[in-house]
């Protein structure tokens, strides 16, 4: 089972920002999807989970089209699909123990002891034991957004989803929330598509990495032949060097 | 001359079709609102926390409104009588104008503001901090998470914050009257007991339900459908503030033709 984009479009008013994508993440695979700020790669993450629908094209993730599904099929198969928010998104009203357990509580059948338990196990995860009781306003900004990547990792899924998971982090936070994608593929064979404008974090995460450029994938290669590719919007990217782009025009 | 003409009548044809258009949303969403009932697991728990967020919470500013508002009419009763209708007739005016439409009228202004506020801002910042796409992620119906238990709350919780407010003033109105006005106690309960129809408090509490479902659903629409920042949340808690109160107005009037 994988996450598949067949010619996916999406356009807001006259501003079209996906012009036609196509990318498939392989079972276990983490894919990471570079591109400028305002490329689209977040309304690409939200068009797989259903949060946005796709003007036209397939979207299939674990073997069902999200464009077809009925809303209850939809939330069904978001229980096997965790998104981690660019700023968190945590529930403001309540402590990082009952944001963590939020997931929890919507899988039938378990007890709040075991509740309690995953809770623990995914704040260890993040390195953040003894925290359950704060309130996100207490944390800092990495700190919530660890606490955004123990919520999805809770409820153990098949799929991570991870919109800029490093953005704005110190080198040692951002090293291990790196560390923690790994494991999570790692440990728990699951497949993640991550976006992300760190070039670093993304040779450490990537199996492969797409970069989205004018609505569509310019470019897709394993984290060494991304480096050799000759393309100058891609190398003007990679290599942070802006007067490549001059080449491209 | 004809583009002189043309501009006022398009402006004034975009905004018919705006406010169409707004009240379909609105229409939709309220229908999204009621599709979402059938999931209890998700809106019982939050339920209880709105009801004593919206209701228990709201309950002193609507005594302390009904408060004074007894008092005044008590006074400006006695006042327009002089000596031309007898004063236990004050129990009379009291009694009537607070169940009948000050108690729910009052209360459920202040309640537009403070609740239909507070509802709008809430959940426009949830929106604008992707609270609400985090919600659906975590396979919950945010309609049925987030504004379900809030109009239900109202619904529930109106009228009894209404219920409290009317005998709030009554109360206001007997203890002015006993004490600034020449009028006893059998007097004011005379005049309370003249007209009395116990059909009064059904007509008020079917209003404070209306009211209820009015403030809160609108404070969620709003809410919903923030798009931006800061800025934005302001401005739907201005847009709940004001349509709600509109609301409560249009629906005074409509029960009274409908209902007296």
């Amino acid at each position: 089972m994988s996450i598949e984009l067949r010619d996916v479009r999406k356009a807001f008013g006259d501003r079209v920002i996906l012009d036609g994508v196509t990318l498939e993440v392989r079972e276990g695979e983490t894919v990471v999807v570079i591109g400028y700020s305002g490329s689209g790669k977040s309304v690409l993450l939200k068009t797989i989970v259903g949060l946005l629908p796709p003007d036209s094209g397939r979207v299939v993730v674990d073997g069902q089209d999200v464009t077809r599904l009925a809303r209850e099929k939809l939330f069904e198969l978001r229980r096997r699909v965790g998104y981690v928010f660019q700023f968190a998104a945590l529930f403001d009203s309540m402590t990082v123990a009952e944001n963590v357990a939020m997931g929890l509580r919507r899988i039938e059948g378990m007890t709040e002891p075991e509740i309690e338990a995953r809770v623990a196990e995914a704040l260890g995860l993040v390195e953040l034991e003894g925290y359950g009781d704060r309130y996100p306003s207490q944390l800092s900004g990495g700190q919530r957004k660890r606490v955004g990547l123990a919520r999805a990792i809770a409820t153990r899924p098949k799929y991570i989803l991870y919109d800029e998971p490093t953005t704005g982090l110190d080198p040692v936070t951002t090293a291990v929330i790196d560390r923690l994608i790994l494991k999570m593929k790692e440990e728990l064979s699951v497949t993640s598509l991550v976006i992300t404008h760190n070039m670093e974090s993304a040779y450490r995460v990537a199996d492969r990495i797409a970069m989205l450029y004018e609505g569509r994938i310019r470019c897709v290669a394993t984290p060494e032949a991304i480096q050799r590719v000759a393309d100058p919007v891609v190398r003007a990217f990679i290599e942070g060097r802006p007067e490549l782009m001059e080449e491209a025009r | 001359m004809i583009r002189g003409w043309s501009a006022p009548l398009a402006l004034v044809g975009r905004s018919a079709l705006e406010t169409a258009a707004g009240f379909g949303r609105y229409g939709q969403f309220v229908a999204a609102a009621v599709r979402s009932l059938p999931a209890t697991s998700i809106w019982a728990r939050p339920l209880v926390i709105q009801m004593a967020r919206l209701g228990v919470a709201s309950l002193p500013i609507a005594l302390f409104i009904a408060a004074f508002t007894g008092i005044v009419l008590a006074l400006q009763a006695s006042y327009t009588f002089t000596g031309a209708i007898p004063l236990y007739f004050v129990g009379v005016l009291v009694e009537k104008t607070m169940i009948l439409e000050l108690g729910p009228v009052l209360t459920g202004l202040a309640l537009a503001g403070r609740v239909g506020a507070n509802i709008a801002a809430e959940l426009g910042t949830m929106k604008v901090t992707e609270q609400i796409d985090a919600l659906e992620t975590l396979a919950y119906d945010p309609i049925a998470y987030l504004v379900v238990p809030r109009v239900l709350a109202g619904v529930i919780m109106f009228p009894a914050v209404v219920a409290f407010a009317n005998a709030m003033g009554i109360a206001a109105g007997w203890i002015t009257a006993i004490n600034l006005l020449d009028l006893s106690t059998p007097e004011f309960v005379r005049g309370l007991r003249l007209f009395f129809d116990p059909y009064d408090i059904e007509f008020s509490l079917i209003k404070a339900t209306s009211f209820g479902f009015a403030v809160t659903a609108t404070g969620s629409y709003f809410g919903f459908h923030t798009m931006g920042g800061a800025e934005a949340v302001g401005r739907s808690t201005t847009q709940a503030v004001v349509v709600g109160s509109m609301l409560i107005l249009v629906l005074d009037a409509f029960w009274a033709v409908t209902l007296l």
